[in-house]
């Protein structure tokens, strides 16, 4: 650990983290342009944002009604 | 509705070989809007990146831990680059055999309920190409994964802890990728025979769990086991995780993936016997 410096500790992160945003924000873009979804948006939304990596992946699973 | 006038009227003038890959566009097409393109990569590549980050600083977390008495001193042993890849693989193998199961847990009964099946086995199209396509979907689907996830952790476990040969990393992520291929087959065909997608997919990760089980706790040779597999792929690179059953011979793993093979290309004959004897639901 010691032998990171901050910017090499930065550049590992932040792929990840990239990755995890990218996918949650589709996530949100889709719940907010479902017409319909199994179960109330308020609670998908909250469960999108909190629950990180399987709530997004939750919701396109579950969340979504194909029409 | 479109897509499926679209199918009719490719039909109508096609080969056997243009038909199957009509039906698999449409399989792709539907990979592509369900999501699945976007989120079963992007969950393998954080599975597999996080692997290597985590024991990296597990004797950070630990020493945080703060609920230690006083005076304890933890040595774990830093784990070797080929370690840390297969950490990254066992991670797959939980978490990421359930993601791949339940991503293509509706393949077939979904499609029963929600009336494509009909509409698609109407026309010519032959029971083994309606199967084979979806098959061939999801095996891609599941491989790109993979490779987006292996990549991941690749790149971590170099960066962190030091490089793996690739004479080590490929063959045991050509071995685990069978052994997911193997288990989206299984889900495919619960999914033929079975209503219930959630059944299909527990009913998969239930047979693929007592197989990977079965080969790592009964005493006796079982070369012929496809849950062998997964071990295997982690015997590849550290040798010590290889089955108890001892030394493995480049024969007894060339018989495991043979079985394997045979057994998928059954499962695919009775999904398509499945279908045919139930083509949609009423």
């Amino acid at each position: 650990m010691d032998n990171l410096t901050q910017s090499q500790w930065i550049s590992l992160l932040v792929p990840l983290l990239v990755l995890q945003l990218a996918l949650m924000i589709t996530a949100l873009v889709v719940l907010v342009k479902a017409e319909r979804t199994r179960g109330p948006k308020w609670l998908w939304a909250i469960i999108i944002v909190i629950v990180n990596l399987l709530g997004p992946i939750a919701f396109f699973l579950f969340g979504r009604r194909a029409d | 509705m479109s897509l499926s006038l679209k199918m009719k009227m490719k039909m109508k003038m096609s080969t056997g070989m243009q038909k199957w890959l009509v039906l698999f566009r449409k399989e792709w097409l539907e990979i592509v809007r369900s999501y699945r393109i976007l989120w079963l990569p992007i969950a393998f590549a954080v599975l597999g990146a996080s692997q290597p980050i985590t024991s990296f600083f597990m004797p950070d977390i630990l020493a945080s831990a703060g609920n230690l008495p006083e005076g304890t001193v933890i040595s774990i042993p830093a784990p070797t680059p080929p370690e840390a890849l297969a950490g990254a693989l066992s991670q797959f193998g939980a978490i990421g055999l359930l993601l791949v199961a339940l991503s293509s847990m509706g393949a077939v009964s979904g499609e029963r309920t929600s009336g494509t099946s009909a509409m698609i086995l109407v026309k010519p199209v032959p029971f083994a190409s309606f199967i084979t396509a979806k098959w061939a979907a999801l095996v891609l689907l599941a491989s790109l994964s993979l490779a987006a996830g292996y990549g991941a952790a690749w790149y971590y476990t170099e960066t962190l802890f030091g490089s793996v040969s690739w004479r080590d990393a490929l063959p045991a992520v050509l071995l685990f990728a069978l052994w997911m291929s193997f288990v989206g087959t299984l889900t495919l065909l619960f999914s033929a025979l079975l209503r219930s997608a959630a059944a299909a997919a527990a009913a998969a990760l239930a047979t693929a769990a007592a197989l990977s089980l079965s080969a790592s706790s009964l005493p006796f040779e079982q070369s012929w086991n496809p849950g062998r597999l997964s071990a295997l792929a982690a015997g590849r690179l550290v040798a010590s995780a290889a089955s108890p059953a001892g030394g493995q011979t480049a024969g007894d793993v060339w018989l495991t993936v043979a079985v394997t093979a045979i057994a998928m290309l059954a499962a695919l004959f009775a999904s398509a016997r499945a279908v045919r004897r139930r083509p949609a639901d009423a």
